[in-house]
């Protein structure tokens, strides 16, 4: 559905994006991850057809972005980072004038006005003036703007910035249920919302992809590697002795208490055997020892933030 | 076709809510009414003069005493009165970012143009038909002939779309309004004085070029009553020029 291939953008001497990269099928919900700055913003106004590159090709349901422009953006709803919602007018004055711009045949207009309407919870603010609502109903509204003209392509820049959690987990369960039916790409700094609407994970930093995979696969990044947690009975000074000469720990360390560690392992379940009956033959109580993945946050830390500290 | 209709509307609508429109057109109002009252009064007293001297009757034409003035009043009044029309139509729209959405929906760079450029040729609509409710109250107690009347009105509003396609590519160059409106303003006031330059230059040569790039020489022969084919084509290749700058203005957005 969206493929991209080679791109790059320079402002002036500054590379925002250096040789990015990637496809996306038809359906799939994709996020975009990365620290700010990171070049998100760059790539997506790059796929609407909003900016072009320096060098590069982008392609939307198999229109080339340059070549066919038009086509590309019939296909595609866009909130840009700040909702381009005009003061002046009011809310369903303005998705109309919006479907009306994405060339939504007249006889449906008010039947896709009143979809968005629907879709974003806006009924009770249709008829007031944009210029009155609050930062979160505005959010909503480039929502219902992006929404408006039925587009195969949802692109949408942090669609979730200035919003209260109840209206987050609206935007997450509005973004769950178009799912399937658009493609969808959004950006955000913010990783609970990208395991709770994504499928698949692009991270970019500095103008580079660092990782693209599914959740599942980027929170095992390194192949067989586990991690556990144990929560002990009786505090011990250092776990460590305790399990050493098992030669698939990585590492061991202290929790928030004395009684909880966190062990790296590189092996199989086997391994977790050995540990926990290293713990129970020692006599330290074993109360609870959860297997976890590592979570997104560490792998995305690991990826922006430990590759600047590691040069 | 249906971007530009759908653009222009928005606009237009835009400028029936928005204050400073009124406002604007109430201080015209204001400034015409006080102007026309005092051209008509003379008019008229010249008139009562004219009947006790028989022969001075003949240099006596509403059309030419009352009503030209009236229209280079209102000719003057445009200089400002456009750049407040066109000001925001691009640079308010870059500076909230809404540029975006027009940017990203399936429009090419010109219908954009074109449709900013027809909003803001509506709006000087409201302008003129101000502007002609004085000659049409007029008619009440006076009889004159309207084709002249008309086809000079027609001249000044080509003088108004000329402006219009100038301030709305001011606009397109800058995010800020103020400045949008002074770099209007002061192109207007520029091509104004290169009319007056015509009188004041030495050579017939220079004189010949400045008088065939005036807007006022062109203008001579419409407030008169005439319409020439080479001031027509004069008008509409300046708003075509203006309106193919802006469009490349707009254009060259997707490429930086």
């Amino acid at each position: 559905m969206i493929e991209v291939k080679n791109l790059t953008k320079e402002y002036g001497s500054l590379k925002a994006i250096d040789n990015v990269s990637f496809s996306i099928k038809k359906g799939e919900v994709v996020g975009f991850l990365g620290p700010n700055g990171a070049g998100k913003s760059t790539t997506m106004k790059i796929i609407t057809g909003f900016m072009a590159p320096s060098d590069g090709s982008a392609s939307v349901a198999g229109f080339d972005v340059f070549e066919n422009p038009i086509e590309v953006k019939k296909r595609i709803g866009y909130l840009p980072e700040t909702p381009p919602v005009y003061a002046d007018q009011y809310v369903s004055e303005y998705l109309r004038y919006v479907a009306q711009l994405k060339k939504v045949p007249k006889d449906k207009l008010n039947t896709y006005v009143e979809r968005a309407i629907e879709k974003t919870n806006l009924g009770s603010v249709k008829n007031r003036l944009i210029h009155h609502l609050s930062k979160g109903f505005k959010q909503r509204v480039g929502i219902a703007q992006a929404i408006v003209s039925d587009p195969e392509v949802l692109i949408l820049d942090e669609p979730t910035v200035g919003l209260d959690p109840k209206q987050v987990a609206e935007i997450r369960d509005l973004i769950s249920e178009l799912k399937g039916h658009h493609t969808i790409i959004l950006s955000t700094h913010i990783l609970p919302e990208v395991q709770a609407t994504c499928e698949k994970v692009v991270i970019i930093s500095k103008g580079k992809i660092v990782a693209q995979d599914t959740i599942d696969n980027l929170s095992k990044l390194e192949k067989g590697q586990g991690r556990i947690f144990v929560r002990l009975r009786k505090e011990v000074s250092d776990l460590r002795t305790v399990i050493s000469g098992i030669d698939e720990v990585l590492s061991v360390d202290v929790g928030t208490t004395k009684k909880e560690w966190r062990i790296d392992y590189k092996g199989d379940d086997e391994t977790i055997d050995k540990v926990s009956s290293r713990i129970v033959s020692n006599g330290l109580g074993l109360i609870e020892l959860t297997p976890s993945r590592v979570d997104l946050e560490d792998v995305f830390l690991k990826l922006t933030y430990g590759m600047e500290k590691g040069g | 076709m249906s971007g530009i209709m759908t653009i222009a509307w928005k606009e237009f609508k835009g400028f029936a809510k928005s204050p400073t429109f009124y406002i604007m057109l109430a201080m015209l109002t204001l400034i015409l009414s006080l102007l026309f009252t005092i051209q008509l009064q003379k008019f008229f007293q010249a008139g009562s003069m004219a009947m006790m001297q028989p022969g001075m009757g003949a240099q006596l034409n509403i059309h030419y005493t009352v009503f030209l003035n009236h229209l280079q009043i209102l000719n003057l009044l445009l200089i400002f009165i456009v750049p407040a029309i066109t000001m925001r139509l691009f640079a308010e729209e870059k500076k909230l970012r809404t540029f975006d959405l027009l940017l990203t929906s399936p429009l090419k760079s010109y219908e954009i143009v074109l449709g900013k450029y027809l909003g803001a040729l509506m709006a000087l609509f409201v302008v003129f038909a101000i502007a002609f409710a004085y000659p049409l109250g007029t008619a009440l107690f006076a009889d004159f002939s309207w084709a002249p009347l008309i086809i000079a009105f027609f001249g000044i509003y080509l003088i108004a779309a000329i402006y219009a396609a100038m301030n709305l590519f001011c606009s397109s160059l800058s995010e800020s309004i103020l400045i949008s409106y002074v770099m209007a303003a002061l192109l207007n006031i520029a091509v104004w004085f290169v009319s007056q330059g015509v009188e004041f230059a030495d050579s017939q040569w220079a004189r010949n070029i400045l008088e065939h790039i005036s807007l006022s020489f062109h203008i001579s022969g419409l407030i008169e009553g005439t319409i020439r084919t080479n001031s027509l084509i004069y008008f509409f290749s300046g708003i075509g020029l203006f309106l193919f700058l802006n469009e490349r203005v707009v254009e060259s957005h997707r490429w930086r």
